[in-house]
């Protein structure tokens, strides 16, 4: 089934098998056919697969941010890393209140920890 | 599980990648699946063939999927390990892909669950026959957020000159966001109406988002899979070509793929 096809330019990953991860991953964990196995094990859960492909398909993530820490730390998945995400927004403006109200110095005191996450 | 701590059954489970008509040993052979030092091999049932290979049933229990899934290098070697079988496989004749992670205790249980589905995996082998599944993915260029130019308008207090100019490139930046957004779905629904006119069919993947490429500079707005006969990949080739011409858009081309998403499931 392999044809050699002959042909404007092809794009680079023209090939019988991609090296596409986030392909691969899509087919053998979401298509095929399904049938009930001994050993039952859930991986046709969509959003899961979503989650799993942002996981191990996209380039900024680390083999090491991979683990279960990830999974704490991302506001979209974990209700505690938004409250987390939220206290510490609170704490950021309380001390930007803080340095309002000191307020003689209008717009002197330089605001602490204005970097985003 | 069996309470046979020693029978070779407990120790072996029997992982499923793909069901054929008729296997080439020699083929299988030179595939390392799932288990190293374990054959991949061919497990006959009624007129078909299963590819399989014993594992380490130790090591392929729930549990252990869950932690493998949330392990980066090890969901995919599995992946690509079951992808290269099944691709392996293929090269052999018609062959249809089961899901990742297809496990029996034991070839005659696996036998007698492939058995069940025989008239399943015969029609869909010969629905599949003289077809390769082929992957066209569209992509746009990630709208730029364009800053306004910040002409410093006098703030006089008489006219509000400024306040109405700031509106406005805020109303012009807000209308070529949304031009550029309806353009891009626009060329994805073109390109798919096309190349749907020269497959035997045809399906809609879910687009891979920016946080799954890791791309900043462009978005897919089309992730696709189409069915193709040999002469229609000629003719697919062709027709990506002239769409990546015509609207200036990244069209990228996979394949030939086992066709994984025509199998006629989910």
């Amino acid at each position: 089934m392999t044809d050699v096809v002959s042909g404007p330019a092809a794009p680079p990953a023209y090939g019988p098998a991609t090296t596409n991860l986030a392909d691969i991953l899509e087919r053998v964990l979401d298509k095929g056919i399904v049938i009930a196995g001994d050993i039952k094990i859930d991986l046709l859960d969509i959003e899961l697969l979503t989650i799993r492909l942002r996981l191990f398909v996209s380039s900024v993530e680390t083999a090491r941010k991979a683990g279960i820490d990830w999974w704490e730390t991302d506001p979209a998945l974990s209700s505690r890393a938004a409250r987390h995400e939220l206290r510490e927004e609170n704490e950021r403006l309380r001390e930007r209140v803080t340095a309002l109200e000191a307020g003689d110095a209008a717009g002197s005191a330089a605001p602490k920890s204005e970097a985003g996450a | 599980m069996t309470a046979h701590p020693d029978a070779p059954e407990t120790a072996a489970a029997t992982y499923v990648f793909a069901v054929g008509r008729r296997l080439d040993p020699a083929v299988l052979a030179g595939l390392t699946g799932l288990a190293a030092g374990s054959p991949v091999r061919g497990l006959t049932f009624g007129p078909l063939t299963a590819v399989v290979q014993h594992v380490p049933a130790a090591e392929f229990t729930p549990e252990a999927w869950q932690e493998r899934l949330s392990d980066r290098a090890e969901l995919e070697r599995c992946a690509r390990a079951h992808h290269e079988v099944v691709t392996g496989a293929a090269a052999c004749g018609p062959t249809v892909p089961l899901a990742l992670a297809t496990l029996y205790r034991s070839d005659d249980s696996a036998r007698r669950a492939l058995i069940a589905d025989t008239h399943r995996f015969a029609a869909t082998l010969d629905r599949l026959e003289g077809h390769a599944e082929w992957g066209v993915k569209v992509w746009v260029p990630a709208a730029a957020p364009e800053r306004p130019a910040t002409t410093a308008a006098p703030s006089r207090r008489d006219g509000g000159g400024a306040g109405r100019a700031y509106l406005e490139r805020k109303r012009g930046l807000h209308r070529a966001r949304e031009h550029h957004h309806d353009r891009a779905l626009r060329i994805a629904e073109d390109v798919d109406a096309a190349l749907r006119r020269l497959a035997a069919a045809a399906r809609r993947l879910r687009p891979h988002t920016p946080d799954m490429t890791g791309e900043k500079d462009r978005v897919q707005v089309l992730n696709a899979a189409y069915l193709m006969t040999a002469v229609g990949e000629k003719e697919l080739l062709d027709a990506a070509e002239t769409w990546r011409r015509r609207t200036g858009a990244d069209v990228e081309v996979s394949g030939p793929w086992v066709p994984y998403s025509f199998v006629g499931e989910g």
